[in-house]
């Protein structure tokens, strides 16, 4: 017994003194899923030969990971986030402000006034409706917030949670600006699309999988997420609503005291080069580039044809997203 | 009692190293979040001012207490069936090993594929509701379907802690009853139930405390309408970005985990009386007849009906991983498992060394902890009972946060390494084993001991050749539990994995997040194949080691 004892002792030492050790690196934190962001980062490591170590969280506990890691910051870079989540880490004071040098081709919509994060790309909102449940029941896909409201959809309809979800901000934003900014009757659709909802789920793509299956008709999701689920094979017809979608943006940032910070910072303007902006379309990440020419896949184009964006004023955004989504708490889903 | 602190030469430096770990590896971190949350330059209240005002919460708390109850006595009872059927059933060998091994399979499942494959099959377009039943206005989400998902991946926990007591009940003294005249009922409630006492009490106290710390499976089948504390704090931190009022609402679920703990124990001195069961004195053994062909008949048709729920779901999983896509693509590949084989192997063996080092570590950990509580006297005793259950009763992110806040940086920098998430599973996990060791130790017979001590052994000699091998089933439940949760466990480690050290459960997690099932399937399904392994491989272990010790306990895969 004693030796067994010694045996796992000597093992845990080795193991505590046993950390990453490379030299050039960057480790960064992104809430997008493997599948998207894998291949970028690659990319660069191919090109540059500089090693991107990434962890893969939710943006929630992205944020709350590099606060709680604040006096020793693990990482170097925030990349592929919601921007509800940078003006977070921005009041936290986790991260630093970085201006690319490419920062006056960049639309001031789609940047941190103060420079502490920038677009990596542009993200919207989309319907996903699974096919079959809708001839079963003789439904065309909405095409209208307002069709979304139809008895026939009574807890038929998944969307994401507004205390987890960017994607349920993204909703909650998409609604205030398709009914004029007056929050009074953004307020009040909801309630009535709250009798319809059948779950709201934790996380925005959340209700994608139940809808590719058939256990909810209607799914509303911002877009990569639905279309992973069209790209699977799945039997789901995509739609917008015809008043309109927010289009919300996807950042990047430096890390405050990261210790890789000179590969960090050239990371980040690798960022905004048209290479990398291109493999966006390439990758079919089904987003929209920040860097304007950049290229834009024509699947995209013909799907964007029909959407209608609706451009976020994040400074607004940053002011009154707790009310939102108070509000959401407290009056939408309070039955 | 004091007298034997002093006394004993191994006992006191005994307690005092288990006193340290849990403060350094309990309370320090916890200690730190406390910090953070009451203290904004200077003592400061303002993190909970307007969490009580915000109904979620009240409702949340009111929720997570009739939810905790709910599951904790549903899953004790079911626990207490198998385990009946499983020792006093008299099944064959065969039926007996596979009843065990269907009720492991929902502590294996990894974080959310049980809920989820509890909508596939009794969601709205579910495979049992619609597809057999041709229900279609089933409603899966709220109180219902956490309640039966949470009984369901719970009762197992309950289920190991019974069976090794059941099986230390003494069938002659069910056979003394008889031959004084009773019958089976009565000889079930009057003296097989009540012996069983501390294993329903400890098994209650970890189903409903499990069941308080659990916020995947209400994340996804709760919905808005049921909202509970742990889940709750989870959407205060990630969601509203408010550390500080998430730690809070956590520290709030202490009150309930607290309440439970002291009821329990409460519950057993109430009624008082002895438990002992094992005294060394075993007469011949009796062919065990408490229970009726026909009660026998009913544990059957319960247990089957639990048992096939659970064969469905995970069948559900099986065919998921070896279809390109479920629901889209049904035909047969293996893609998922060629993924799982190439790009997922650092993560499984990573895994696997983690699980590996926290059974032995946890095990002797959660044994000697369960001994001291249960058999001796030292000072703060009760409190290290308790300070050793908090991280199990507190929900595993705000665990993970505490863990980072504190081994993040100095005194003490352990973040990036795999010993983090060894003592997160060690403190997290043990006291499953704990509770089922003090479970046993209160049908031990303490002369046990004293003859050993009376013939001159010390108290670690007697604590070994004597505690140790009869609490084996308890060792051997513990050390599959903790295991089992080091390869399922997420919600803590999600804080907790590094560059160097990933885990299968991320792996999964990014499955399900991704609309990848077919992976997050073919993860889960090769951790289940693990699981069986180990358990197999420490049952035959543990048989080796013990060979000629007390053979009456069963044990898990039907030693």
């Amino acid at each position: 017994m004693a030796s067994t004892l010694r045996l796992f002792a000597s093992l845990l030492l080795v193991l505590i003194f046993a950390g990453p050790g490379l030299a050039q690196t960057v480790n960064v934190y992104t809430a997008w899923p493997e599948s998207l962001s894998q291949p970028i980062f690659k990319a660069y490591t191919a090109k540059t030969g500089v090693q991107i170590n990434f962890i893969r969280l939710s943006t929630g506990e992205l944020v709350a990971r590099a606060t709680a890691e604040k006096n020793n910051p693990r990482a170097d870079v925030i990349w592929g986030a919601p921007g509800d989540g940078f003006a977070a880490a921005k009041e936290a004071g986790i991260i630093e402000p970085y201006k690319t040098a490419n920062i006056d081709k960049i639309p001031a919509e789609l940047r941190d006034k103060d420079g502490y994060y920038t677009a990596v790309s542009r993200n919207t909102l989309i319907f996903m409706s699974n096919a079959k449940l809708l001839k079963e029941k003789g439904l065309k896909a909405p095409t209208s917030w307002n069709d979304l409201l139809d008895p026939v959809f009574k807890g038929q309809i998944q969307t994401a949670d507004a205390r987890t979800s960017g994607t349920a901000l993204t909703r909650i934003l998409s609604i205030y600006y398709a009914f004029g900014k007056d929050e009074e009757k953004a307020i009040d659709y909801q309630k009535k699309l709250h009798k319809n909802v059948q779950v709201y789920t934790k996380s925005g793509g959340g209700c994608t999988v139940p809808a590719s299956l058939g256990q909810t008709m209607v799914c509303i999701a911002h877009m990569p997420d639905a279309m992973e689920a069209k790209k699977k094979g799945y039997d789901v017809v995509v739609s917008f609503p015809k008043e309109g979608v927010a289009a919300v943006i996807e950042g990047v940032a430096l890390v405050k005291g990261a210790k890789n910070r000179e590969a960090a910072v050239k990371f980040i303007e690798w960022t905004f080069s048209k290479e990398m902006q291109d493999l966006l379309d390439r990758n079919n990440v089904y987003m929209l580039p920040t860097l304007p020419g950049a290229s834009i896949d024509a699947d995209v184009q013909a799907l964007m044809k029909e959407a209608k964006l609706l451009p976020v004023d994040l400074e607004w955004v940053g002011k009154n997203r707790k009310r939102l989504v108070d509000r959401w708490i407290n009056e939408v889903i309070r039955d | 009692m004091n007298r034997q602190a002093v006394r004993d030469p191994v006992l006191l430096p005994t307690a005092m190293v288990v006193w340290a770990a849990v403060l350094l590896f309990v309370l320090y971190p916890l200690g730190r979040l406390l910090v953070l949350v009451f203290w904004n330059e200077g003592p400061s209240l303002d993190a909970v001012r307007g969490l009580l005002g915000d109904w979620t919460h009240r409702a949340a708390l009111v929720n997570s207490l009739v939810l905790a109850a709910l599951v904790g006595v549903a899953g004790t009872v079911l626990g207490f069936a198998f385990a009946l059927l499983a020792v006093r059933g008299s099944l064959p060998t065969w039926l007996g090993r596979a009843l065990d091994a269907v009720v492991l399979l929902p502590l294996i499942s990894p974080p959310f594929t049980a809920a989820i494959a509890l909508i596939f099959a009794l969601g709205p377009r579910g495979l049992i509701s619609y597809h057999v039943f041709g229900l279609t206005n089933v409603s899966i989400y709220g109180l219902s379907g956490t309640f039966l998902s949470e009984t369901l991946t719970y009762f197992p926990i309950a289920y190991l802690t019974l069976k090794a007591v059941i099986a230390n009940i003494d069938a002659n003294l069910e056979d003394s009853a008889f031959s004084l005249g009773a019958r089976r009922w009565r000889v079930f409630r009057t003296v097989t139930v009540p012996l069983a006492i501390p294993g329903i009490a400890n098994a209650f106290l970890l189903v409903s405390a499990a069941s308080l710390a659990d916020f995947a499976t209400p994340l996804i089948l709760a919905g808005t309408r049921f909202p509970v504390l742990p889940t709750q704090a989870f959407l205060q931190i990630t969601g509203l970005y408010d550390m500080r009022g998430g730690a809070a609402l956590c520290f709030l679920l202490l009150v309930p985990a607290l309440a439970i703990f002291v009821g329990q124990r409460r519950w057993i001195e109430r009624r008082g009386g002895s438990y002992v069961t094992v005294t060394g004195k075993v007469g011949a053994v009796t062919r065990i007849k408490s229970l009726s062909p026909i009660a026998i008949t009913g544990l059957g048709v319960l247990c089957g009906a639990v048992a096939l729920l659970v064969l469905v779901c995970y069948a559900l999983i099986a065919a998921a991983s070896l279809v390109k896509g479920l629901g889209a693509d049904n035909r047969l590949s293996f893609v998922h498992y060629a993924h799982v084989f190439s790009g997922g192997l650092k993560a499984v063996r990573d895994t696997l060394i983690i699980a590996v080092l926290c059974m032995p570590v946890g095990g002797l950990f959660a044994v000697v902890l369960g001994f001291l509580v249960a058999r001796t006297e030292f000072p703060g005793r009760r409190a290290l009972e308790f300070a050793a259950m908090m991280n199990y009763a507190l929900p595993g992110t705000i665990v993970g946060i505490a863990y980072l806040i504190a081994f993040n940086d100095p005194p003490l920098v352990l973040t990036g390494t795999a010993f983090i998430l060894v003592v997160c599973y060690v403190f997290r996990y043990s006291l499953a084993g704990t509770r089922a060791t003090m479970a046993v130790l209160a049908q031990i017979d303490p002369s046990l001991e004293e003859a050993s001590a009376s013939l001159g052994a010390r108290r670690d000699v007697t604590f070994r050749r004597v505690v140790l091998p009869l609490v084996r089933p308890a060792l051997l439940a513990g050390m599959t539990v903790l295991f089992i949760r080091a390869m399922t466990a997420i919600s803590a480690t999600i804080f907790l994995v590094s560059l160097s050290w990933s885990l299968v459960t991320v792996r999964i997690l990014e499955g399900i997040t991704n609309l990848e099932l077919g992976q997050a399937s073919a993860f889960s399904m090769l951790v289940i194949a693990l699981v069986y392994l180990a358990v197999v491989l420490a049952s035959l272990a543990m048989r080796k080691l013990n060979a000629g010790s007390l053979g009456q306990a069963g044990s898990l895969l039907g030693e």
